[in-house]
């Protein structure tokens, strides 16, 4: 007995020294597989200490070979902070072993020296996992998946204390494996565990069989159009190739007993995807056109639309369609001066416990944009060569970032930025693009009209239009002198409330030159009319000629109104006179109307 | 080149708010269809010998400049964001 005892604390020193050189174990480990969805997601608190002597800065996380392509995430948060105020811990792919399995190497957020404990919470999803069991299924039949799982945490380092606990979607299971005891299943859950010292790099497998009904949705290409306009919106359009991919339906499809009856417990039916809360301008189409069963709701932090593709989607029925909205540019795009920074999701959540499997996301920038920084999230992601994409009012085309990324699962949710350069005035070059062109239309015109196409030249038409081009002229000058004349007629009549001579005088000195300008213009027109018709010309002579008899009488009137002013013509001889050139000048004006009214 | 940080930028907004895109095409197209018809008018009605091409030009300019603006705003009223 005693030398048994010995032998074990020997065999545990050995053990714990020989280990590895980092001198860690998990203390305690407490892991949830929660198979709910159709995507299995392992959460696992694990208690680290280290017992070794030199501080670390590393914790390494397992996946076992077989599972090394079906795992989608990892993330990892240090357990008991808050989890607002930390992110998650940087994780770094290590080289796949083969026989050990895929290495994720967590970064510790301090060094973890001799004798400290930490604890973690690490995250991991995993895709393609279940298997339909049976494969296909008829409309309403339920479907059954089958899932193998190691019931120890698959780890590096020795495990003191672990306990599994099992989530299924509902109460009903199959089969599921009863070793290695203690095993306990209470309605929903079964609980392997709790189990203590198990070694390192320790493997199982345990099988469950049971039932999952949930949405089997996966989108088999999701693409992603994002096109920012600096006149103040991004514009967010996704294609999307979705599939059922639960068993897959056997035999014929009856419409009246999935109407009838509420058991195709299988199928989907409908989803909601989430959008933005300043999402605006939905819309959901397919090839056909718009599909008019959705429904919008608004809500505080989030628009929800509940997508009912055109028909229910069973295994292995595949479903396309587009959905689109825009949302204000001020909610993503930042500047300052030139600078601008697109920050936005990389991915959107399409439907709870999304499966996207292979994902391209463009963003369209404007036209100009200059020294182009793609930013990614903190994963990888893969970037593609530039594109350029040419749409109403460009020139040059718009630079694309285009980004591609296979398996994104909702925890792939996150801000992408990207950084660029563009001149502000930029922006004026899209309505230039408009008004140069209509500039262009015009000119074309104008210069059209100049052209001549007759085939002969008829003099006579085009006498007759020089002699109107001259009468329109005349007319005009007509309006300015009648105007200038309003405006003596005015002077007089200031000048007699006033009395003030010298005002008067220089007024009306300056419009007689106004209207000795405008008898020269009209000469000018007879002397040029004077070749097309004879006519014309007589008639521009005799406006001339009336024209100087007017100015006499405008003169005798304004005569008449200095002596009235001066008190050397009595009042009442001063308005017979008057009216007497009045009657003469209306004579006068009624002539010149006749004879402009001729043309 | 350093990388910016989000936090010490503002945020952009539109150089013209989105809810005057509607007022601004019709007014501005208006204008411009007004001008464009005065200016057809003018070409047709003209003969070679009453044109002033520095008239034409003048309204052509200002027609096009009020259509081009206009036709800007009718676009990304009806959601084209160029």
């Amino acid at each position: 007995m005693m030398r048994l005892s010995f032998f074990c604390i020997f065999a545990t020193i050995v053990f714990v020294s020989g280990q590895d050189q980092d001198g860690l174990i998990n203390s305690n480990v407490e892991r949830t597989l929660d198979l709910v969805s159709h995507l299995p997601k392992e959460i696992i608190s694990v208690t680290i200490e280290n017992r070794g002597t030199k501080a670390t800065r590393y914790y390494d996380y397992y996946v076992e070979p077989q599972h090394v392509n079906n795992v989608a995430y990892v993330g990892a948060i240090v357990k008991g902070k808050n989890n607002d105020d930390q992110g998650n811990l940087l994780i770094k792919q290590e080289t796949t072993d083969k026989t050990k399995g895929a290495v994720y190497r967590i970064a510790l957020p301090n060094d973890l020296r001799a004798g400290q404990t930490i604890a973690l919470e690490i995250e991991v999803a995993h895709i393609n996992a279940l298997r339909l069991y049976p494969a296909e299924i008829t409309q309403i039949e339920r479907q059954l998946v089958l899932y193998k799982a190691n019931p120890y945490y698959y780890s590096r380092y020795t495990t003191q204390k672990q306990k599994t606990t099992v989530t299924l979607p509902t109460d009903r299971a199959e089969s599921y494996t009863q070793t290695p005891k203690p095993v306990a299943k209470s309605e929903q859950t079964i609980t392997y565990g709790p189990y203590e010292n198990v070694a390192a790099l320790t493997r199982s497998e345990i099988t469950l069989h049971y039932e999952n009904n949930n949405p089997f949705l996966t989108v088999s290409n999701l693409n992603r159009w994002i096109e920012v306009s600096h006149w103040g919106n991004v514009a967010v359009e996704e294609t999307i190739d979705m599939y059922h991919s639960g068993a897959k339906l056997k035999g014929p499809f009856s419409r009246l007993d999935f109407q009838r009856r509420p058991d195709s417990l299988s199928a989907v039916k409908t989803f909601k995807t989430s959008l933005p809360a300043s999402a605006r301008d939905i819309y959901y189409r397919d090839e056909i056109g718009n599909v008019s069963t959705s429904h919008v709701k608004e809500m505080q932090d989030q628009v929800e639309v509940e997508i009912r593709p055109r028909f229910p989607l069973f295994g292995g029925w595949r479903t396309h369609y587009m959905l689109g909205y825009n949302v204000p540019s001020y909610q993503y795009l930042f500047n300052k001066g030139n600078q601008y920074v697109l920050k936005m999701r990389l991915v959107d959540h399409v439907y709870d416990d999304q499966l996207l499997e292979q994902v391209t996301i463009r963003i369209v920038l404007p036209e100009h944009s200059r020294n182009i920084e793609f930013y990614p999230p903190p994963y990888g992601v893969e970037r593609l060569p530039n594109e350029k994409h040419y749409t109403y009012l460009d020139t040059v085309g718009r630079p694309v970032v285009v980004i591609t990324k296979r398996n994104v699962l909702f925890q792939h949710i996150q801000d992408f930025e990207i950084h660029y350069t563009f001149d502000k005035f930029m922006l004026f070059n899209e309505p230039m693009l408009l008004v140069g062109p209509l500039f262009g239309l015009f000119c074309l015109v104008i210069i059209l009209v100049r052209l001549n196409f007759s085939i002969s030249r008829n003099e006579g038409s085009e006498a007759r239009m020089r002699v109107q081009a001259v009468w329109d002229q005349v007319v005009e000058n007509n309006l300015k002198r009648t105007g200038f004349y309003q405006k003596i007629d005015d002077a007089l009549n200031a000048y007699k409330a006033n009395k003030d001579l010298k005002g008067y005088n220089e007024q009306r000195k300056k419009i007689e030159n106004e209207l000795k300008t405008v008898q020269q213009d009209l000469a000018g027109l007879q002397a040029k009319v004077k070749a097309d018709s004879a006519d014309s010309a007589e008639k521009i002579a005799e406006l001339q000629r009336l024209d100087t008899q007017q100015r006499e009488i405008q003169q005798v009137l304004s005569g008449l109104a200095e002596k009235l002013v001066g008190n050397k013509l009595p009042k009442p001889a001063y308005l017979t006179q008057e009216e007497a050139a009045r009657i003469r000048l209306r004579e006068i004006n009624a002539r010149i109307s006749a004879i402009i009214n001729q043309y | 080149m350093v990388r910016l940080n989000v936090d010490q930028m503002s945020r952009y907004v539109s150089p013209v708010n989105p809810a005057a895109f509607p007022t601004l095409s019709i007014v501005l197209l208006g204008i411009g269809i007004f001008l464009m018809s005065w200016f057809f008018v003018y070409e047709v009605t003209s003969t070679k010998y009453t044109r002033d091409w520095k008239k034409e030009i003048l309204i052509a300019l200002v027609a096009s400049f009020f259509l081009g603006y206009g036709g800007l705003f009718l676009l990304l009223w009806v959601g084209i964001f160029v």
